[in-house]
């Protein structure tokens, strides 16, 4: 009996979190989030039968398509917060930018710390010039995190199905050493360390 | 993190990991009526991610279901191996074979090599098949691996399937592989 051995998962370091390739042991928040109501904008809820292809799924486009959606955890305690990647099934138009923060943990700039290391991954390590979130427009929260990352939305851009709005990013030259890129780092900042109070920035 | 398939083989069939090169394939088999008993038919999109799922099956719980080659060709004929998501009732022992590659035994000799795995690898002690009723192709499979009807089972999206339960290792001899070829 040989083996073969799949694409490794890169592990990437932030301030505060870790990103890993989902983990069966991760499930169960993931699982909760799918099967309630705060999945309604990423297709939710889904049953559990559903819930667990899906989350299975996420791990097999990693090994399709090279890259994925990682699981972040609070570096501290290993806690997972939610996840952030990249995503691009079969009929998306352009390779996405996502994010999904469990409920629990959110308005704590999580997901603006995951999706800014994971665009860095792609522009850095993988090479991508650019990349595209789709978002639904109810999806206030998702939309003011797409804004905070210097996405703007693109009305000409083909979307997933029409119900759904693209939002572009910055591409790789237009973000680095930007303002857009400093703005990011001194929001961060504020969430690492309470007591840093940016002057002329508003935190919300 | 690292996912390890092991490639198994047996007199005619290589089994191994699946990956990107399987689209084609699949979305050939899922695009057909002859996948109706088995979830179908599904369009490239829905495909891809039941090919991405497959793939994600083995690291979530070790095990999952094979791609088989033709071993002297390389011609992909079918997808057999262990499948077990979320609200199965038990592990269960799969086969689709892929068009046009009925009627020469590959299933049946896949389903023997991936039930040895499990037996003698994986440890476990039994095994069942879920089949939809009307897909006597499948049925005729499963018994000819020695499996029996053992009651049935109601799922969210495949409906109605009757349960087949394979005979436990200690009645296979010599381990199952060579019992029922």
């Amino acid at each position: 009996m040989t083996a073969f051995t799949a694409r490794d998962i890169p592990v990437l370091e932030t301030e505060r979190l870790i990103l890993r390739g989902p983990q069966p042991q991760d499930y169960p928040d993931f699982r909760a989030t799918f099967s309630s109501y705060r999945s309604r904008f990423m297709g939710g809820p889904l049953n559990p039968y559903e819930t667990w292809m899906l989350y299975a799924a996420e791990i097999g486009h990693w090994q399709i398509r090279g890259y994925g959606m990682w699981m972040m955890h609070d570096k501290a305690s290993n806690k997972p917060l939610g996840m952030a990647g990249g995503w691009n099934p079969a009929s998306w138009p352009e390779a996405e930018l996502a994010w999904i923060i469990w409920p629990e943990t959110a308005g704590k700039g999580y997901a603006l710390e995951g999706t800014n290391a994971a665009r860095d991954y792609f522009y850095d390590q993988l090479g991508w010039d650019g990349v595209v979130s789709y978002l639904d427009p109810k999806n206030l929260a998702s939309i003011r995190l797409a804004e905070r990352l210097g996405a703007q939305k693109d009305t000409q851009a083909q979307t997933v199905d029409g119900n759904d709005v693209c939002y572009r990013h910055p591409s790789r030259s237009d973000l680095k050493d930007s303002q857009i890129a400093d703005g990011i780092a001194m929001e961060l900042r504020s969430y690492q360390d309470p007591l840093f109070q940016p002057k002329g920035y508003a935190l919300d | 993190m690292t996912v390890q398939i092991p490639t198994l083989t047996s007199e005619r069939l290589t089994l191994r990991g699946p990956d990107a090169r399987d689209i084609d394939a699949l979305s050939a088999f899922y695009a057909s009526d002859r996948s109706r008993f088995v979830g179908g038919p599904m369009n490239r999109e829905q495909t891809w991610r039941q090919l991405a799922t497959e793939i994600g099956h083995w690291t979530l719980r070790g095990y999952g279901r094979w791609m088989v080659d033709l071993t002297a060709t390389g011609a992909t004929v079918g997808m057999v191996g262990l499948w077990n998501p979320e609200g199965w009732p038990e592990p269960e022992i799969g086969w689709d074979l892929m068009n046009g590659h009925e009627g020469h035994g590959y299933a049946t000799e896949a389903a023997l090599t991936a039930r040895a795995y499990a037996y003698d690898v994986l440890g476990w002690s039994t095994a069942i098949s879920l089949v939809k009723p009307g897909n006597d192709g499948s049925a005729h499979v499963a018994l000819r691996l020695g499996a029996r009807m053992d009651g049935e089972y109601s799922h969210v999206r495949f409906g109605h399937l009757d349960i087949y339960r394979h005979p436990a290792p200690a009645d296979l001899v010599n381990g199952g592989a060579e019992a029922y070829a």
